[in-house]
């Protein structure tokens, strides 16, 4: 009985939605006489969590007219004595029509329920339909997860990463990195926050898997061009994820089993209407699926992962609200059982939001962010423990006033401590070890951003954003610093010196002022051009010579050698809308200029490096492109097409001959794929089934080929001169899954079945091409393909 | 409204990765002279090989081209000057007698038969420490046969590093060479034999010989004392595979321990880097491996490999059946165990033991 309540609730709902429409008008406020300026507000909250829908569009139709939701769910208007039709919006909810006679001044409280629980056709609008064509952002791209549940999984599940890769101008090194390559940047380049954190390496198994269980977050938010002010640090993106809070109403919880990992959540109020916790668990088991593998270092490997998910939410009214966030995951994987490397991230987060009036509201964040790397060694001979980690704390304040209707400004600031602890050996038997303990000296800095944003129309036809951040950096001692001849490379035979800073001694101190501004300029109603500008700076610097994300790179703050990476983004788009918002397009073209990226001189040495800058070279980096975006919103098939052409170059020029690269000469940046075409389509057969599918094709990435062959002590050896100038095999893929709805009334089979391909026609996509001397062949070229056959999945999901 | 929802996945597993070899058009480079070679402060003979680089994966891989008729010369930081005498095509190898000093530095000169003239970098010898010791260690490897294993012999070298300087180690080893154990006694005739085909037909000798190993691929090892400067260390460095023959009754092997300089090192751990490379998602990148030798004639000219000059510690070590925790599956010889290419009735001349 209890599972067909959601139908009858869904009935209900439509029939009384349907009779509104047709006969009844809901009489809002307390009629006093009044005929102008009527203060009608309201609030929408979740019919099933009671959660406030952040973001969702109030459109009152009859003057066009559309408010977005503030961060308690509340909107308001200011409108006359007359008979109106509201449509209230949100992404992944079911649009609600609803009709009112305003007669004074009044409040309206509205749910929205989740269209999960609806048969009918997919919407995959954005929060507001009409957004990408009103506001003057460029280049933000929010998804719920209801969007993203309707693609084909990644090995059964939702994956944010991999999501977000295929959106325009975010592409991955290959199919088993978790980096992101954000328009031409770097993967350091993007800050991935959760509940407002950051998150320095958010992957299971060394990127297979993305490390926040989709379960527990509400949505995500990409920001690629035209950044808000209050964010910075970073130099290419922001990957704002916001978690799911429990509900204020009732205790509700679920679970899965999996082939490789298995996950239960719980959530409900703790004091009903005012606090409410959610508790997720994910964790794996997949030793078994690694020991069936034929690959000998893999087969005698073990590995585990899990993760946690903690949010209590506070309501203290509906104008103030806490949300304390909790998020830890943790990895191990003992190769070929005598090293084992572990990582951890955990993250908590604190913040408070806070309406003051009509006006003022206030978002306070502080935040604690620690990640933890270590490789234990049980070789049997010189065993040792060697750790590092990071810290981060700090906060953030954010003020928005609203000047009147579309003009509000946002100003606050931010700080945070940053401490690194790049690496620790730590022998591990006592006092027979032929290791010794090494430290690397810890690094230490202070961040701070104070920032000025505003936004504003002009008439219908113009609007304005502008802003600036200022960011300052210190980067403090106790710290040895080693002093080089002037004009001479950075290496162990020109240091002259050293110089002792003491504890918080200032070392060196960078600042600089980050200008942001966009332009909108509206053709008619569903026509507008953007242009916008935006300068980043970035302190914190990824020190990698593998081409993906590697939990053995080593982060390194800016110090007197290794100056701030400085964004230069300019950026140009045309957004089209046709037939009513069901198409949305987008064609826009951007520029990059990056200074100080950070080149690695051939064979550097990262690891329990206490020099770093002897290892590293800056360069200069360029990106440019083009990003074509199609999107059905509405109806029986949805999905989106994007096509991108860029290019991500870099150059380093040095005055020593041995450390300029490729001759000086702009050479293509690792992740550099000239196009890039991702076609997703989702289509309803029947109310209870539909199938989607996923294509993507891109240019292979830059490899190095070897110049010659030649031999040393008896190794035949390959001569590489210069990087990056061949590429391996160009990139496509399809994935597909056909989704069936059964309404079994309590059979077994009663459920959502997914049954998934991913790769569907087997393509050996080749991750990499090697060079090597293997025994019992000629030294050749090798292939190595991550998924180099169709990979079928089946989900059983059983709900009462 | 109270909500579970459980989720079942089944998987179908299938491995997923895989490695393969992959065709591919290089475009056919300069032939670049490559320079090979050790000098050390054992009497030697010690060769320098002059050979051109070859394109990548080509079919004429196996070929290697020889250098020929070079003047090739070592001169010693006192100005003594050492010739070089080819002994084969492109091999040149130092006079009877010619060892390294300890302290002085060292430079290769070349001067091709057309004329053009090339230089190493001074390689300064420095001293090195001694073994005091060599253990062993059973090792089993995985294999893609996941019913085999491979076995094997750790040699494991403890000695004290000097806590008063930088120090930079490579070790190789010296051909081995076995008791080569065959079973005589069990020899049939061939297939083709006129009366008895296939029937025993014991012979009496012989089933011990003395085998030295001929192995083209030279593994090596390599490490900086930073991790270890001032201690008494031990460190793996090198393996040798139970093939089933080697270790039926007593293998000899030797160990040499060299002091190279710290350019050396960076150039010989470009090469191990390069040797590592798995084609996996961690594999760095590839890297351009810079030597030691210039050409005189022309700065820009790109001259391959290194010459490494180095003193050298060698230790010996005779390791027995028993010393085996684990054993390959013994390969039997069922003939006179001189019918082994290369194997003979008299030891070694370094063959100490009985």
């Amino acid at each position: 009985m209890k599972k067909l309540l959601p139908i009858f609730i869904l009935f209900q709902l439509l029939l009384t939605t349907h009779l509104q429409a047709q006969e009844k008008r809901v009489v809002v406020g307390r009629d006093i006489g009044s005929m102008k300026n009527l203060n009608i507000s309201g609030r929408i909250i979740d019919e099933i969590t009671g959660d406030a829908l952040v973001g969702a569009t109030v459109t009152v139709r009859e003057l066009n007219k559309t408010e977005v939701t503030s961060t308690n769910g509340t909107f308001s208007f200011v409108l006359d004595r007359a008979e109106y039709i509201l449509e209230f919006r949100y992404i992944g909810y079911e649009t609600v029509t609803y009709p009112i006679v305003a007669v004074g001044d009044g409040r309206i409280n509205l749910t929205m329920i989740q269209e999960d629980f609806t048969l009918d056709d997919v919407v995959i609008f954005g929060r507001d339909p009409e957004k990408n064509i009103r506001s003057t952002e460029m280049g933000a791209i929010s998804i719920s997860m209801n969007t993203l549940k309707e693609l084909p999984p990644f090995l059964g599940e939702v994956d944010i990463i991999r999501s977000v890769a295929t959106l325009p101008g975010v592409s991955q090194v290959g199919e088993a990195s978790s980096g992101l390559n954000v328009r031409g940047g770097g993967a350091d380049q993007n800050l991935i926050t959760f509940a407002g954190a950051p998150v320095y390496n958010p992957s299971h198994l060394f990127g297979l898997f993305t490390a926040f269980n989709p379960d527990v977050v509400n949505d995500f938010t990409l920001y690629k061009a035209q950044i808000p002010t209050k964010f910075g640090g970073r130099g290419s993106s922001i990957l704002d994820i916001t978690p799911k809070s429990g509900s204020l109403t009732k205790w509700g919880g679920d679970m899965m089993v999996g082939t490789v990992s298995g996950k239960a959540s719980i959530n409900g109020p703790i004091v009903k209407d005012v606090v409410s916790a959610q508790l997720s668990f994910r964790g794996s088991y997949i030793n078994w699926l690694l020991n069936s593998l034929n690959n000998p270092e893999l087969r005698t490997s073990q590995a585990n992962f899990n993760d946690i998910n903690g949010i209590l939410y506070g309501e203290i009214n509906e104008n103030h609200n806490l949300t304390y966030s909790f998020y830890r995951s943790y990895d191990d994987f003992a190769l070929a059982s005598d090293t084992t490397i572990s990582w951890t991230n955990q993250s908590q987060s604190l913040r408070y939001l806070g309406q003051f009036g009509e006006k003022l509201s206030v978002d306070l964040i502080g935040f604690h962010t620690l990640y933890d790397f270590s490789i234990f060694n049980q070789s049997g001979i010189n065993n040792f423990d060697l750790n590092s980690g990071i810290i981060d704390t700090g906060g953030r304040l954010s003020l928005t006033y609203q000047l009147g209707e579309n003009n509000r400004i946002n100003f606050g600031g931010d700080t945070k401590r940053l401490t690194i602890q790049p690496g620790e050996l730590i022998p591990s038997e006592n006092g027979e070890s032929g290791v010794l303990p090494q430290k690397v000296q810890n690094e230490y800095a202070m961040e701070s951003g104070f920032f000025f944003q505003h936004e504003f129309e002009l008439g219908e036809k113009l609007g304005f954003s502008y802003g600036v951040r200022y960011d300052t950096y210190t980067y403090y001692g106790p710290r040895t610093v080693r002093q080089y001849a002037e004009n001479l490379p950075l290496n162990a035979s020109n240091v002259i010196g050293e110089r002792t800073y003491s504890d918080g001694e200032a070392i060196q101190t960078y600042d600089g002022w980050g200008p942001r501004a966009s332009i909108r300029y509206s053709i008619d109603k569903n026509t507008s051009i953007k242009a916008g500008y935006n300068k980043m700076y970035q302190f914190i610097h990824l020190i990698s010579n593998t081409a993906t994300i590697a939990p053995t790179d080593v982060w390194k703050l800016s110090d007197q050698f290794l100056r701030p990476q400085i964004v230069d983004q300019y950026s140009l788009g045309i957004y089209k809308n046709f037939k009513g918002n069901i198409f949305e397009s987008s064609v826009e073209v951007y520029y990059k200029d990056i200074q100080n990226v950070v080149e690695y001189k051939d064979g550097a040495r990262l690891l329990l490096q206490n020099h770093l800058e002897t290892e590293i070279i800056p360069g200069e980096g360029q990106a440019y492109g083009v990003e074509v975006y199609v999107k059905k919103n509405l109806g029986r098939a949805t999905g989106w097409a994007s096509y991108t052409y860029s290019r991500a170059l870099r150059r380093v020029i040095t005055p020593f001959e041995e450390e300029i690269i490729n001759d000086g000469n702009w050479f293509p940046a690792n992740f550099d794929k000239p196009h890039d075409l991702t076609l997703i389509g989702n289509y309803k057969i029947s109310s209870f089934t539909s199938l989607s599918a996923t294509f993507s094709y891109s240019t292979g990435r830059p490899v190095t080929f070897p110049e010659a062959k030649f031999d040393f002590a008896g190794n035949s050896l390959a001569f590489f001169r210069n990087r990056n100038l061949q590429r391996i095999p160009d990139f496509h893929r399809l994935d597909l899954s056909l989704n069936f709805k059964f309404q079994g009334d309590g059979k077994f089979y009663d459920g959502d079945w997914t049954f998934a391909v991913m790769n569907a026609y087997g393509r050996k996509n080749p991750f990499s091409i090697f060079f090597a001397d293997q025994p019992g062949s000629p030294p050749q070229a090798f292939r190595l393909a991550i998924l180099g056959v169709p990979l079928p999945t089946l989900s059983y999901s059983l709900k009462f | 409204m109270e909500m579970l929802k459980r989720l079942l996945y089944i998987l179908l597993i299938i491995p997923l990765s895989c490695v393969d070899p992959y065709t591919l058009e290089l475009e056919r480079g300069e032939q670049l002279l490559t320079v090979d070679g050790f000098i050390t402060t054992e009497p030697g003979p010690h060769r320098i090989r002059l050979t051109r680089t070859d394109t990548y994966g080509s079919v004429f891989e196996g070929l290697i081209r020889p250098v020929r008729l070079a003047t090739v010369n070592v001169r010693d930081s006192e100005g003594m000057v050492t010739f070089l005498t080819e002994v084969e095509a492109g091999v040149y190898e130092t006079p009877a007698g010619f060892k390294a000093k300890v302290g002085l530095s060292y430079t290769l000169q070349l001067r091709l038969i057309e004329g053009r003239e090339y230089t190493s970098f001074p390689e300064k010898v420095n001293q090195v420490a001694p073994i005091d010791q060599v253990s062993i260690r059973t090792v089993e490897i995985a294999t893609d046969d996941r019913l085999e294993q491979r076995v094997g012999v750790q040699l494991i070298a403890h000695f004290k590093d000097p806590g008063d300087q930088a120090n930079n180690y490579y070790w190789r080893t010296a051909p081995g060479s076995f008791v080569l154990v065959a079973n005589p006694e069990l020899y049939t005739n061939p297939p083709t034999h006129p009366s008895d085909p296939r029937g025993p037909a014991p012979k009496d000798c012989c089933a011990i010989c003395y085998l030295v190993e001929s192995s083209r691929s030279q593994n090596f090892t390599i490490a900086s004392d930073e991790s270890f400067n001032g201690l008494e260390t031990r460190l793996p460095v090198a393996f040798i595979e139970d093939n089933g023959l080697r270790f039926k009754d007593t293998y000899r092997a030797e160990i040499q321990q060299m002091g190279i300089s710290q350019e050396a090192f960076r150039f010989l751990r470009l090469i191990e880097q390069q040797l590592s490379i798995t084609g996996s998602v961690f594999d760095q990148p590839p890297a351009n491996i810079r030597g030691n030798i210039i050409s005189l004639d022309n700065p820009d000219e790109t001259v391959l490999g290194y010459f490494i000059a180095a003193d050298v510690a060698t230790s010996e070590l005779y390791i027995e059946s028993d010393d085996l925790d684990i054993k390959a599956t013994p390969r039997i010889i069922p003939d006179d165990c001189r019918t082994v290419p290369g194997a003979t009735l008299s030891p070694p001349s370094n063959w100490l033991r009985n």
